[in-house]
């Protein structure tokens, strides 16, 4: 693998989709309903497929030696650059859509900045990429005000504990690349890792504060207790946050320092990750050069 | 050296045969009614097709360049068949050609062209109408189910004047 900072740019972007397309594909068949199924199912089919396309072009570019199976499949753990965000159980319902929704929103904006990177072969198939996530970030919404605005109590609280659990290493998606530096003054990547964290927090913090969820990033107030009042009213300011590096500045959030779950971008992963990656390559593993 | 008026001519016939290459999980649409081959060459020793793919986790676009490949050698005069996918343009659904949308119709899936509107895409309990055209009966009194169908260009639908679901095909970048 060649020292460039573009490799550990499209492992971040690649591992990413592809270990959450893996977790994904573990709702076929045991989804809630059927469209869920489904729905599941596709969205895991078009992550595989992204990572698919951006191994390749790491191929293409001379970054890295193995084709697309090789790379998903063929590399130690320690070799995966995917936040840990990613590696999570799927946990429950509430889980499984929370993380969708910070993943699939958060995605969007690297997505759409990269589009318009100076790497022209990126940008073209980032602007490919850019038209299927659409489906994604419109079912993560559509759950979203589905649990948080519906009429069941236990799904708002249910959907609220997996925002809670996930929103901390959804942050980490935005962990500063190695030789991030360089992407920013060739352009590769448009703008820093920080400057996109930054715009995201502040779509997350409306999302969230529409429906008086905010105060999941509250450490004060235990979950499941706390039911916003009509107002929702529930004075940030002067709360801590206990998602490592965020605090509120001039009615916005904001983001400074450390990262939960950091580490990713490195190829430090949680305890997660040995089981996924152990299931994962297990065919890959056993026969050696097999093809289906 | 290839002469100008053979060129065209090969190219022509290669446009033909692209005609009747069917998509292999829509089979009476055809791939160039899908509007996913953009450009034909032929040179001296080659005839070269670049295709879009329209989602690129479809497990279709193995199987169509196979057949594109098998189709094209046919009428290559022993020129190397080079069929590559790119990107560059993204493909919409809207190259899809009149007589895709027909072709589309005859499968009983609707045709895109109604953007599905909006970032909140209703699931059931909010469901709004999305005036899809029912393939049954005609009627716009129609909700999207879902934007993830049978395979990953095709929502559910449901209509709710003669009470059948039915499947449209995914509105993508238009």
């Amino acid at each position: 693998m060649k020292e460039d900072p573009r490799t550990a740019l499209l492992l971040a972007l690649a591992d990413d989709e592809l270990i959450i397309g893996h977790r994904h594909s573990e709702w076929t068949g045991w989804a809630p309903h059927i469209e869920e199924d489904l729905a599941f199912s596709s969205i895991a089919q078009d992550e595989m497929a992204h990572a698919r396309l951006l191994y390749g072009l790491a191929r293409e570019a001379g970054l890295t030696d193995g084709d697309e199976d090789a790379m998903a499949l063929g590399r130690r753990p320690e070799e995966y650059r995917n936040a840990w965000l990613c590696e999570r159980p799927n946990g429950d319902w509430g889980f499984t859509v929370a993380r969708q929704y910070l993943y699939d929103t958060a995605d969007a904006v690297r997505v759409a900045d990269l589009a318009e990177s100076s790497w022209s072969e990126l940008a073209e198939i980032m602007r490919v990429i850019q038209l299927e996530e659409k489906y994604h970030v419109d079912h993560a919404l559509a759950w979203f005000h589905r649990l948080a605005d519906g009429p069941s109590l236990t799904a708002r609280e249910r959907f609220a504990d997996g925002l809670a659990a996930a929103i901390g290493e959804a942050i980490a998606l935005f962990e500063p690349l190695p030789g991030e530096d360089r992407l920013v003054s060739d352009g590769v990547l448009p703008r820093s890792n920080e400057d996109m964290l930054g715009d995201w927090l502040g779509h997350l913090g409306q999302d969230l504060e529409a429906v008086s969820l905010d105060y999941v990033m509250a450490r004060h107030g235990p979950l499941g207790e706390m039911v916003p009042t009509g107002s929702g009213e529930i004075p940030l300011e002067t709360s801590d946050f206990q998602v490592p590096g965020v605090s509120r500045r001039d009615g916005r959030w904001a983001h400074e320092g450390g990262f939960a779950g950091a580490g990713g971008r490195r190829g430090r992963h949680s305890e997660d990750f040995l089981p996924l990656w152990e299931e994962m390559t297990a065919l890959y593993r056993s026969h050696p050069g097999a093809r289906w | 050296m290839i002469h100008a008026d053979q060129r065209e001519s090969l190219e022509r016939d290669v446009w033909a045969t692209l005609a009747g290459v069917r998509d292999p999980e829509i089979p009476p649409c055809s791939i160039t009614e899908l509007g996913i081959v953009e450009r034909v060459a032929v040179t001296d020793d080659a005839v070269e097709v670049d295709l879009l793919p329209t989602f690129a986790g479809c497990p279709a676009l193995d199987v169509i360049r196979q057949d594109v490949e098998a189709a094209v050698r046919a009428s290559a005069d022993g020129r190397d068949v080079r069929v590559r996918f790119v990107f560059n343009p993204p493909w919409t659904s809207d190259r899809i050609t009149a007589e895709g949308h027909l072709a589309l119709r005859s499968y009983g899936i609707t045709p895109p062209g109604v953007s599905l509107g909006p970032v909140v895409i209703p699931l059931a309990s909010l469901a709004r109408s999305e005036g899809m055209t029912c393939p049954f009966c005609g009627s716009r009194e129609t909700v999207l189910e879902s934007a993830f169908g049978p395979t990953l260009c095709r929502t559910i639908h449901f209509c709710r004047a003669c009470r059948n679901p039915f499947e449209g095909f995914k509105p993508k970048g238009s």
